[in-house]
């Protein structure tokens, strides 16, 4: 390279090969899950437009597929390409091999064994109840230990380079490895019950920005900069053109950086999240836009004067289409975080949709570019065929808009049938089913899109496959560079870039820059106990609902049901009052949910006689014609099992619930008791069957029952005292 | 030391100036300034989220539960009209509503809202047999059912179809289900309530 500085001669050479092996496995596995996940996408999507795909099998429903889906997504199928990008990039820009190959291997191997684990235990309904960390304790120790291990084996890479400065890609590698950690362990705080169960450490409110500032920068530090990282090694190397802009590249990183994680509190606007945290989380949103924003123009800038490769390069093209998904991802997000828009959109279909913008448009597109340039390289070969990738980009890109479109229409038709109320103050739509019925035909389009995206996969790896198979086996290669020495520390340089000589400075001033908006936001609701202000009348669940309620979280009904009337006329008028913070303080985890596939539960207590829940547990459209959720046969003749339930509840005695010891003692048989009261009212109302007392639903619809019903015996003045304090 | 990068590095004139001496596997950077429409909107950006912020948190800007109670209090007053106004049982608009196809009607309003727990023919399932002359709540007469239907019942899963349904519905639906009256089909639910003779 003419334009390369090379280091004066006074150094000592060394010669040093790159650990490419261990990149061509990673990819191996990102093409493997990539097919798994957006199989699991497709069916799912599916399950929506028609409930019969559900297959009436208990490990087959959406309430279980559906966390799946989003783990083999973001951990399997973009864990593993990042893994691959980064292991290929960080030694070519230290010129350094891989600290250790075991730690490689192991790395690799505990990676995959982490998303087996994961695909066996989830459709068993084995899940903690939190969005995108649903897996239980003895997997999430897993995910630290191998995450520690990527770590050193990334640090200790550093430490043996060859090249004194650390390059912008390598900043946003360092923001992803520190702040994962952090994110990970924090939110995975539980106390375990038996060997794939446990209870997380926070509850309601408290368990909800904990698990919000975990889901959020679990896509701003695992699905967002690692691949803008990517995007600074691979575009630049794509088009042999300089980046455009180092001074951008500084500015927008940090700002990205110290910003993103104030953002979590926009996924619980109008919720009882203290209002402080939650414009918070709004304007920190907001003045994320164009940070976000900068990493776009640095890429899309890098490809002046050389567009044309848009249209020939593979690679090129799924990049910059990958930025231009990302720059309307990251405009749109900001746009829901704005409290009046997230009054539309939040529970809707319109979240999914903006999602799928940011996991299809950009990690999908963003993999498939940095795949097209790798795989010809790593297997000593020539892309297979160009005419495939183009078609497969045909294929992506109409299955995405197909996505995108059909979930805004879906998501702004629903939210304003939610919300249409005439001068009589009744809702225009007061059947929930009706505004579902309305667009189910948008979750047609939806699977029909998510089924192109599906083929334009498969597409690639064909294209994939026969290019490395034609590859040719060629020896290791030796390269040669100096050995670190003073020679290379640039005396007068600046600030910033005296910094990134040195590496482990830099890891230290990224995590400070994570750890002010995490600790600001969330060591007050740490000692929350404060300032939620006690309700006398709200009382723990009995162990019967406590059982029922580990029932609800196992088939995954949070994923469709929320559990928190907003402070709006029409959901009040819909649901019943407002949700206070102090109706959750014995949530371990919180049930509020994200999404109104169904309508929300919070109020639901007694609202329908228990042999309304019997007849709609069995076959939802016996009590609700055109219901689009699925049977749950499996409840009536799966029995309940008491064996734990005591543990259970000195679990929670644990985490602060008040259970006396004569609770916890006389746990089974007061869940006996109280499952034989239902059973006796359901047999007198109808031709039940009186073995109906030892199963599942008894528990489940205990627990259903008792929703909302202490808090709505509470005076009016009591409960506004409560929900006005700060 | 670049592997791959035979090519020269494709920097053009009018921006070799800018062209930094770093370089990584090749990759060198440019050091164009901030664009001034970015630094603009960034800063407009920052403003409003202070003032966002200061405004709502310090100024006494209106909390979301100060606005939902302001815009509560006016749905609340229409429906306290709208429930003085309707809840009480109209003979004279329920005899003409019987007359005017009621029947007929009432059949469509029953079949989509009230078949899925008193099902077909009203012999009753999750809410109580309409066939028989045993009544949980209502006494079998227009009015006492459409005190039931409109204002519902908690305590028995019963919804207030008042704020539900359309006024004239509810009469439709009340004629309908005077036709069930001692029907006593066969298979229907156990009596519940109070016999009511007449």
């Amino acid at each position: 390279m003419s334009s390369q500085v090379e280091s004066p001669p006074v150094g000592k050479r060394e010669s040093f090969s790159y650990d490419d092996n261990i990149v061509k496995l990673f990819v191996i596995a990102t093409l493997i899950w990539g097919v798994v996940a957006l199989l699991l996408g497709v069916t799912i999507a599916f399950q929506l437009a028609d409930w019969r795909v559900n297959l009436g099998l208990p490990w087959t429903t959406f309430g279980r597929l559906r966390p799946l889906h989003t783990n083999a997504a973001i951990f399997a199928f973009c864990g593993n390409a990042i893994f691959a990008g980064i292991y290929y990039s960080h030694q070519r820009l230290l010129k350094a091999r891989l600290f250790n190959d075991v730690l490689s291997q192991i790395h690799f191997w505990g990676w995959q064994l982490i998303i087996v684990s994961a695909a066996i235990t989830l459709p068993f309904g084995i899940t903690t109840g939190k969005e995108y960390a649903e897996l239980e304790w003895p997997i999430d120790i897993a995910i630290t230990l191998i995450w520690v291990v990527f770590a050193v084996n990334f640090f200790g890479t550093i430490v043996r380079r060859r090249e004194r400065h650390i390059y912008v890609a390598i900043w946003f590698y360092i923001a992803t490895i520190i702040t994962v950690a952090v994110l990970h362990i924090v939110n995975s705080l539980e106390i375990p019950v038996s060997f794939l169960k446990s209870y997380s450490l926070y509850a309601g409110v408290q368990d909800a920005l904990v698990q919000w500032w975990y889901g959020h920068n679990a896509v701003a530090f695992f699905l967002t900069t690692p691949f803008l990282g990517l995007m600074y090694y691979f575009i630049p190397k794509a088009v042999n053109r300089p980046v455009y802009s180092y001074r951008l590249s500084i500015i927008h990183f940090w700002s990205l950086v110290f910003i993103y994680i104030w953002a979590g509190p926009h996924h619980l606007l109008y919720s009882t999240l203290p209002e402080w945290a939650q414009t918070l989380g709004m304007v920190f949103s907001v003045m994320l836009w164009m940070p976000s924003w900068g990493g776009m123009i640095n890429g899309l800038m890098t490809l002046r004067g050389v567009w044309d490769k848009v249209r020939t390069e593979p690679s090129v093209r799924f990049m910059a289409t990958a930025l231009t998904f990302y720059g309307m991802a990251t405009f749109e997000g900001p746009l829901l975080s704005i409290k009046s828009v997230n009054a539309i959109a939040h529970f809707t279909d319109w979240i999914p949709g903006h999602v799928h913008a940011g996991t299809i448009g950009w990690n999908y597109m963003l993999i498939s570019g940095v795949l097209f340039y790798l795989v010809p390289k790593l297997w000593n070969s020539e892309l297979y065929s160009k005419k495939l990738a183009h078609t497969q980009f045909w294929f992506a890109t109409i299955g995405l808009i197909l996505y995108i479109v059909s979930m805004w229409v879906a998501g702004i038709t629903q939210s304003l049938m939610w919300s249409a109320m005439d001068d009589a103050g009744n809702l225009i739509y007061p059947n929930f089913i009706e505004t579902v019925i309305k667009i189910v035909p948008m979750y047609w389009v939806r699977a029909i899109g998510g089924t192109f995206v599906l083929i334009s996969f498969v597409i690639m790896i064909i294209n994939l496959y026969k290019t490395a198979k034609a590859g040719k086996k060629t020896a290791e290669k030796i390269y040669e560079a100096n050995a670190l020495d003073d020679s290379s520390i640039e005396h007068n340089a600046s600030a910033h870039r005296k910094l990134e000589g040195w590496p482990m400075i830099f890891a230290v001033l990224s995590l400070i820059a994570i750890l002010v908006g995490s600790g600001i936001e969330i060591i007050p609701s740490l000692v929350a106990d404060k300032y939620i202000l006690k309700i006398e009348a709200i009382k723990p669940y009995t162990s019967l609902e406590l059982y029922g309620r580990d029932v609800y979280i196992k088939e995954g009904c949070y994923l469709c049901h929320s559990q928190t009337v907003r402070p709006m006329s029409h959901e009040v008028v819909r649901y019943g009052k407002p949700s206070n913070a102090a109706e959750f303080v014995y949530d371990h985890p919180f049930q509020w949910g994200s999404k109104r596939t169904g309508p929300d539960l919070a109020r639901v207590g007694g609202k329908y006689p228990n042999m309304w829940h019997y007849r709609h547990f069995l076959d939802p459209r016996q009590v609700t014609q055109g219901s689009i959720m699925p049977r749950y046969t499996w409840l009536f003749e799966n029995k309940i099992d008491y064996s734990d339930l005591s543990k259970k509840l000195q679990v929670m005695k644990q985490l602060g619930v008040p259970y006396s010891d004569e609770e916890i003692l006389n746990a089974v048989e007061n869940a006996k008791g109280q499952a034989q009261g239902i059973a006796d009212e359901l047999v007198e109302n109808g031709k039940v069957p009186e073995k109906i007392v030892q199963m599942d639903v008894v528990a489940l619809i205990a627990y259903i029952q008792r929703l909302g019903v202490d808090y709505s015996a509470v005076e009016e003045e009591e409960s506004d005292e409560a929900a006005s304090v700060k | 030391m670049s592997e791959h990068n035979n090519e020269k590095l494709d920097v053009k004139e009018d921006e070799i100036h800018l062209l930094l001496d770093h370089s990584y596997d090749g990759i060198q950077e440019l050091n164009h300034p901030l664009p001034s429409w970015w630094n603009a909107t960034f800063y407009i950006c920052c403003a409003f989220a202070l003032g966002y912020f200061v405004y709502y948190q310090f100024m006494n800007g209106p909390s979301l539960n100060d606005e939902f109670k302001k815009d509560y209090k006016v749905v609340l007053a229409a429906k306290e009209e709208f429930r003085k106004a309707n809840s009480v049982f109209n003979q004279e608009f329920y005899d003409k509503t019987v007359s005017k196809d009621g029947v007929n009607n009432g059949k469509v309003v029953y079949e989509i809202n009230c078949m899925p727990c008193h099902m077909e023919g009203g012999r009753g399932d999750v809410g109580p047999n309409l066939t028989d002359n045993y009544w949980l709540l209502a006494k079998g007469t227009p009015p006492t059912i459409h005190k039931v239907v409109f204002g519902g019942s908690e305590e028995n899963g019963m919804p207030a179809w008042g704020e539900i349904l359309k006024p004239e519905e509810i009469y439709q639906v009340i004629s309908y289900v005077m036709t069930f009256k001692n029907t006593f089909v066969v298979g229907g639910k156990e009596p519940q309530g109070e016999k009511v003779d007449e």
